[in-house]
């Protein structure tokens, strides 16, 4: 890692340090504080807009610690969101249970399914991993939509979230829910990268033979990834569950998974702030698009048949994931990177 | 007895219709080792676009039928060229997810040139019922097994036989050595990718025929993985055999499980064999297993 110029490191801790100078803590801490404050200067929309990015970065992050890090591709991740959603509404709605069972139950449940599902990762990758979690997301709706304990196509209501006697009914109030979950999942994220843990997760992504040989347990090391990945996963889906307030196994499809990917390869993948890069920039496109674009295209365009505008939308998001492949690959993270180096630097160029 | 020979002959050619679509799978696979999960959405927008021809624009089907196969080489050609070429020797997830990128476009241009989202094919083949003893079929399942059949053969001829073919068999079996002989490596590629666009198309033809045009196809698409999985990535023998039986598979199972299990089983056999298949065999019954070196 550069540092400032003038900035040593005098024993390892510090070496180790995330936050090193007094800007770095400046910075973080007005970022913190803006954050927090931030239904103070927004209204309900874009709160809700705010939760809505909230929940996708927690799935977004977990997807990126199983993809990004240990290399296991997954492109089922909506599938794993829904079982947590779905655990969350049963464990809240039909057994009344508390909200904290609710959602770490969701994670729990979704991290088991995830392992299974996991479990070919041990003999195949690439393709055939890709082509297994595929399978696991269309299994995973046919039996949320044909068990009567999820409600089936009719879908399940779950009550607001709360601890205590706090309910979170308002938009602020889970926004503060919402956002204190994702911190806490990003500093999980960016510290897990750092461990043994993480390290045995990059060895197995680079060259898993090599990892094996030097060491690293494959299997426990693989299907952590996929627990660790679907628990994300769970946790986002019982929050989407309770912000939502109705669930339905369409809002789990397939191309969400696709969005899923693109995210975190827009972001940036395996580096700790691309998730948060891709889910914004995916969500605030996505509600652009539909609040602003498709409609102003329907009523420009009349006499096209209905409804041909909300093929933009994808159209878009699928160019955006191509484009940034072939331009970009290393995501808006790469491009942050050089930006502060550059910043670092100024007026030098090296 | 006449219920069993009825799934047989449905599934048998539902079946080859996969196997057909896996065989677009198999050749890019062989040829460029990419992944191409958008064919879901090639078949779709085939289906569509033959649709147009013959609904919207009413041509015949002879005119008609060589303008589709046209429109899927040049949508073959646009995606090799512009979004696998600049990607050649990257790591197998960008390909992998470029080809979802490319799916997910594909799905858009679909909404917004055809948002009505379902529709039916004209008639293609005729109407009246066949008696195979006691089980009455309709005959478009004779014709799309025959068709199928005749695709099959026509494939291998042009692999035994034509030079293009023979090339892309060199391809598939050592790059560096093909670019050595003076082979261009890059038109093969593209070649391939015409060729699965156009024999996905022809699934899709085939398959929306019979079930109408819908957004299930996507997902037709995605089940001919499992004929791919069960025969071996890089086999054509493989895949060919293993669409009749995921097709059994699935007709079968659809007619008899459903009472036992919830509805629409059918539509998940497929993906529970993809598991089945990866915990016991990954490979397949007919894929090469890739040794590794470090």
């Amino acid at each position: 890692m550069s540092l400032p110029c003038g900035t040593r490191n005098y024993n390892y801790a510090e070496d180790m340090g995330i936050v090193r100078t007094k800007t770095h803590w400046v910075l973080l801490i007005a970022f913190l504080v803006i954050l927090f404050t931030a239904p103070l200067y927004f209204g309900n929309y874009w709160l809700g807009v705010f939760n809505l990015i909230g929940i996708t970065l927690i799935a977004a992050i977990g997807l990126n610690i199983l993809v990004g890090y240990c290399g296991q591709l997954s492109i089922g991740h909506a599938g794993f969101i829904a079982v947590g959603a779905y655990t969350a509404a049963i464990l809240t709605n039909r057994l009344e249970m508390p909200f904290l069972v609710g959602l770490i139950g969701a994670g729990v449940v979704s991290g088991l399914i995830g392992i299974i599902f996991g479990l070919p990762s041990v003999r195949v990758k690439g393709f055939y991993l890709a082509i297994t979690t595929i399978a696991a997301q269309f299994i995973i709706i046919w039996v949320i939509n044909h068990w009567s304990l999820t409600g089936g196509f009719v879908g399940i209501k779950v009550p607001y979230a709360s601890i205590g006697g706090l309910v979170f009914r308002s938009e602020s109030s889970q926004f503060y829910l919402i956002i204190i979950i994702a911190a806490l999942c990003v500093f999980f994220a960016k510290n897990l990268a750092r461990t043994k843990v993480g390290r045995a997760f990059i060895a197995i992504r680079d060259n898993d033979l090599a990892a094996e040989v030097m060491g690293v347990n494959l299997l426990y090391y693989k299907l952590l990834a996929f627990f660790i990945g679907c628990f994300f996963a769970g946790i986002a889906g019982a929050l989407l569950a309770h912000w939502i307030g109705f669930l339905n196994a369409e809002q789990f499809s397939f191309t969400e998974s696709i969005l899923y990917v693109g995210m975190i390869i827009i972001g940036g993948l395996g580096t700790s702030i691309g998730p948060i890069f891709g889910v914004i920039f995916i969500r605030i496109l996505q509600q652009l698009l539909t609040m602003e674009l498709v409609p102003f295209l329907e009523s420009t365009f009349t006499n096209f048949p209905a409804g041909f505008a909300t093929g933009v939308t994808p159209m878009l998001f699928g160019l955006v994931i191509v484009l940034f492949l072939i331009l970009e690959p290393r995501g808006l993270a790469h491009r942050w990177a050089l930006f502060k180096s550059a910043y670092r630097l100024w007026p030098f160029s090296y | 007895m006449a219920e069993l020979l009825q799934f047989v002959i449905t599934g048998l050619s539902v079946g080859m219709v996969y196997s057909l679509i896996a065989l677009g799978f198999v050749l890019v696979w062989k040829s460029s080792s990419v992944a191409n999960l958008a064919l879901g959405q090639i078949v779709l927008i085939s289906s569509w676009f033959t649709y147009s021809m013959l609904a919207q624009a009413e041509l015949p089907v002879y005119i008609a039928f060589p303008l589709v196969v046209l429109f899927a080489m040049f949508l073959g050609w646009v995606i090799e060229r512009f979004a696998l070429r600049p990607l050649i020797a990257q790591p197998i997830l960008s390909l992998i997810a470029v080809t979802l990128g490319i799916g997910y476009f594909i799905e858009g241009v679909i909404t917004f040139i055809w948002p009505w989202s379902v529709d039916a094919l004209p008639r293609l083949f005729p109407r009246e019922v066949i008696h195979i003893g006691p089980a009455v079929i309709s005959q478009e399942y004779v014709w799309v097994i025959v068709i199928c059949l005749v695709v099959f053969v026509l494939l291998t001829v042009f692999f035994r036989y034509h030079k293009m073919g023979i090339a892309m068999r060199a391809t598939a079996d050592d790059q560096m050595a093909v670019q050595a002989c003076g082979i261009p490596v890059t038109r093969v590629f593209s070649t391939s990718w015409m060729f699965a666009c156009c024999v996905a198309a022809i699934g899709g033809i085939l398959i929306s025929s019979i079930g109408g045009i819908t957004h299930g196809l996507v997902e037709t698409g995605l089940k001919a993985f499992s004929v791919v999985i069960l025969g071996g990535l890089d086999s054509f023998a493989g895949a060919i055999i293993a669409g009749p039986i995921i097709g059994l598979a699935e007709s079968l199972g659809g007619g008899y499980l459903t009472p036992y299990i919830w509805a629409g089983v059918k539509d998940i056999i497929p993906f529970v064999i993809i598991i089945i298949v990866m915990c016991i065999k990954p490979y397949g019954l007919f894929g090469e297993e890739r040794i590794e070196r470090i």
